[in-house]
């Protein structure tokens, strides 16, 4: 190998290679004779490493990273960001701007009038309620300064109310007074899940639009046994061990633990059947992110419970002695596991959202979202004090800073032309689905 | 002739092209770029004013003209006709305060008033034949899921405290649904009385040995009858359902910002509710002991000895948690008796 004339040229000659060569020449180099060449071997390594992360990925690093503490590592990832964004689109813009434009006392008003109307109505109004919440939720978030459209209508969503009413009642009926139908009716749930989850899916995408095109979801009940079947029977062994066999006691924690251990994936996979089944303009939603990825957040999670629960809890029980027991030293001691559980789900909320929209493409739009734990742990905590000390006429104002950070938070990259997205035919979806959701508080959201 | 400036979109693609439209007397001239197009204005659509966000015309072919609000809108057809009120009312601090006062004044009065009368007229309505059957299925549901174990007190034992319970009842209107049933409480209920739906009064053999006297007994037996004359069981299922459905429905969108604070007001309302049931069942045991020649000191007593109790001896559902002892409980009691 001849000398090359400057370190450049030697760059140019180190590209080309694989990152486990230049590994292996860096450890070799002789850095005392040589440190421009092993600064630039090291220099190649980051720049490939670099290029094998998505721009999400990078778009995300370069928000969480500390500039002052790395100000080279930094400029590299700025660099790299510009690299990609500049020579693809450089005519137009490479992303549409995501405003959220709600105001908390424009909100207030709605939402007051609305539970006034709601109550005096007995609860029948509830339906028209939700449209008006929605419809401002919607037409205050603008896309490339256009806003979204809500077009549900209050009917199907008040029918859809009282069927999931009906289904309400006759679990909280038989819970208090028919214990022994309860595992029946858990086998119902069961079997209604997957077409209440098809079903609301389809009512969210059918009624929301974007620039005169609504959204379109096509998975059926069959989509969701094939995708899900293995978790039904994990629910039905919970079932069959908790009601059928209840002298078995021991056994439940087998499927128990089965179900825990196993809950990233099936989170995954309900994302991924979400996304991939939605549609807009024609183009379907594709979904890349990995179970490990998934499991990695859980597990975390996990971890956080403990590592705040167990310190704080032997603290209490230091603090507990079986003399001074009172009723509010038993409520204290369960607060470490509370604060713990608050900070495993700010955890869990910011990454996995992170790590959904990071990972999900809609024909020429990606995604880039950078929440971070400690805003939501911030927000959830001021959000909940100021709703306790307004006795709850702070929700508004607490329902708006939640979106508005959200929004904040995510960017919609534009990778190619939006004339990709085709408008077609509309068909209709009841409302059904989407109310039994809602009733029973299932939280589906991305 | 009015002219308002906005954005074209299709339908086809999701891209919008800067719009005018002209509205004349009848006809409305829609010009963008190099498209225009005439139609009747009867047939646009408006959709709903929200807040303070664009608003949407939808023309016959489905294609939409959206535009920042103006109050010649209103003018014209409506998508949803019906919110255009809701949204006139949206629109005014006047009415968001009288709304604050109509909520609360709500609450309050069918919290305190409402909900507790409605609450009695049906559970007098619900037959005792019916309560009964679910009574009997709840206490065999209690029974094979090792809530309760057989119990081991003799029938010496048992005797007197059934005989001085038919001697309490002889006069009650619901006489004839009553019945009374002896268990083990195990480890979980420890000393405790319940009232089952439909007349069926549970006693544990832990009351029986803690009690001195088969009068003590006989005053907590009063207690769990006042429950069952006062149909307690029903009234409570009914109010409190009703609680947690209002509670829900008020903090519903708290919730969704996962706060974990929507349940904490049914909680403690329904609380609430269960310390008034408790009281008017204290009250109604008092005079019938009282009718029967047995004073209500007995009840006094035994509340005291149970409270007295190590709380490790008596299991997570022993009676002092479900009927917190008070000593305006224990006052009112000596007070009965004094009387």
């Amino acid at each position: 190998m001849s000398e090359p004339e400057s370190i450049e040229e030697y760059i140019q000659s180190l590209r080309p290679l694989p990152v486990g060569h230049l590994e292996w020449m860096a450890a070799h180099v002789d850095k005392e004779r040589f440190p421009e060449r092993y600064k630039a071997i090291m220099d190649v390594i980051s720049e490939k490493k670099l290029q094998a992360y998505t721009l999400g990925e990078l778009l995300d690093a370069s928000h969480n990273i500390d500039r002052e503490k790395y100000p080279e590592r930094a400029q590299r990832l700025d660099d790299e960001i510009a690299r990609r964004l500049g020579p693809q689109m450089p005519e137009q813009p490479p992303e549409l701007a995501l405003e959220f434009r709600g105001k908390a006392r424009e909100y207030f008003r709605i939402w007051i009038v609305n539970l006034c109307l709601t109550l005096l109505t007995l609860g029948i109004f509830s339906a028209w309620s939700k449209v008006r919440k929605k419809r401002y939720l919607y037409s205050h978030t603008t896309l490339g300064g256009t806003p979204f459209q809500y077009l549900g209508k209050p009917i199907p969503i008040l029918k859809g109310r009282v069927i999931a009413a009906i289904g309400f009642l006759i679990y909280y009926a038989s819970s208090h007074f028919l214990i022994s139908l309860l595992p029946y009716i858990f086998a119902a749930g069961l079997i209604v899940a997957p077409w209440v989850l098809v079903r609301s899916a389809a009512f969210n995408a059918r009624y929301s639009a974007f620039r005169n095109m609504t959204f379109h979801f096509d998975g059926g009940y069959l989509d969701v046994l094939k995708a899900f079947w293995a978790w039904g029977i994990i629910l039905a062994a919970v079932i069959v061990m908790m009601f059928i066999l209840p002298e078995k006691r021991a056994f439940i924690g087998i499927p128990l633990a089965v179900f825990g251990l196993s809950y990233p994936w099936w989170i995954r996979r309900l994302k991924k059947f979400i996304i991939e089944r939605t549609s807009f303009g024609g183009k379907r939603g594709t979904f890349s992110a990995t179970s490990g990825q998934f499991f990695k957040i859980y597990f975390i999670s996990g971890l956080i419970v403990i590592a705040v629960a167990i310190p704080s809890g032997i603290l209490m029980a230091t603090l507990l002695t079986p003399t001074k027991k009172s009723l509010l030293l038993t409520y204290l001691a369960a607060a470490p596991i509370y604060i713990g559980y608050v900070v495993a789900f700010a955890y869990v909320q910011s990454r996995s959202g992170n790590l959904v929209w990071n990972h999900t493409h809609l024909g020429p739009l990606r995604f880039c979202s950078t929440l971070r734990c400690r805003d939501l742990l911030k927000l959830y905590m001021t959000n909940a004090l100021g709703i306790i000390a307004s006795l709850g006429l702070l929700i508004p104002w607490a329902v708006m800073r939640t979106v508005k950070y959200r929004a904040d938070n995510m960017r919609v990259l534009q990778e190619g032309e939006l004339s990709e997205f085709q408008g077609s035919d509309r068909n209709g979806v009841t409302a059904v689905g989407a109310e039994a959701i809602d009733f029973f508080d299932v939280d589906l959201s991305l | 002739m009015i002219t308002i400036e906005g954005h074209y979109f299709d339908g086809r693609q999701p891209i919008g092209v800067p719009a005018r439209m002209d509205f004349e007397d009848r006809e409305t001239m829609l010009t963008a770029g190099p498209v225009s197009d005439r139609c009747a204005t009867r047939q646009l659509k408006v959709s709903p004013r929200i807040g303070s966000a664009d608003r949407f015309i939808t023309f016959p072919n489905g294609a939409q003209f959206s535009c920042a609000d103006h109050s010649f809108l209103n003018s014209l057809p409506q998508e949803s006709p019906s919110e255009g009120p809701v949204a006139w009312l949206e629109e005014r601090w006047g009415m968001a305060l009288a709304c604050v006062a109509i909520i609360v004044c709500t609450l309050l009065a069918g919290y305190f008033f409402g909900l507790p009368f409605a609450a009695e007229r049906i559970a007098n309505r619900i037959p005792m034949e019916t309560e009964q059957s679910l009574g009997r299925q709840a206490l065999t549901w209690l029974d094979e899921n090792g809530w309760f174990m057989p119990t081991h007190l003799d029938v010496d034992r048992q005797k007197p405290i059934m005989d001085g319970f038919d001697r309490l009842r002889s006069d009650l209107p619901l006489r004839g649904y009553y019945h009374l049933e002896f268990r083990s409480g195990a480890k979980t209920f420890g000393p405790n009385a319940l009232a089952l739906p439909g007349g069926i009064i549970v006693i544990t053999e832990e009351m029986v040995r803690a009690a001195e006297t088969t009068e003590e007994v006989l005053a907590v037996l009063a207690h769990e009858a006042g429950h069952v004359e006062l149909r307690h069981t029903m009234r409570s299922v009914l109010q409190n359902s009703v609680v947690a459905v209002a509670a829900a429905a008020v903090t519903s969108d708290a919730a969704s910002l996962s706060v974990a604070i929507a349940g904490l007001p049914a909680l403690l309302a329904q609380r609430k509710y269960s310390r008034k049931f408790e009281t008017a069942a204290d009250d109604y045991a008092f005079r019938l002991l009282k009718q029967k020649g047995c004073s209500p000191a007995a009840f006094a007593s035994i509340m005291e000895r149970l409270a007295k109790k190590d709380e490790s001896e008596m299991g997570p559902f022993a009676y002092v948690s479900t009927h917190p002892v008070t000593t305006e409980r224990v006052r009112r009691a000596r007070s009965a008796a004094a009387e």
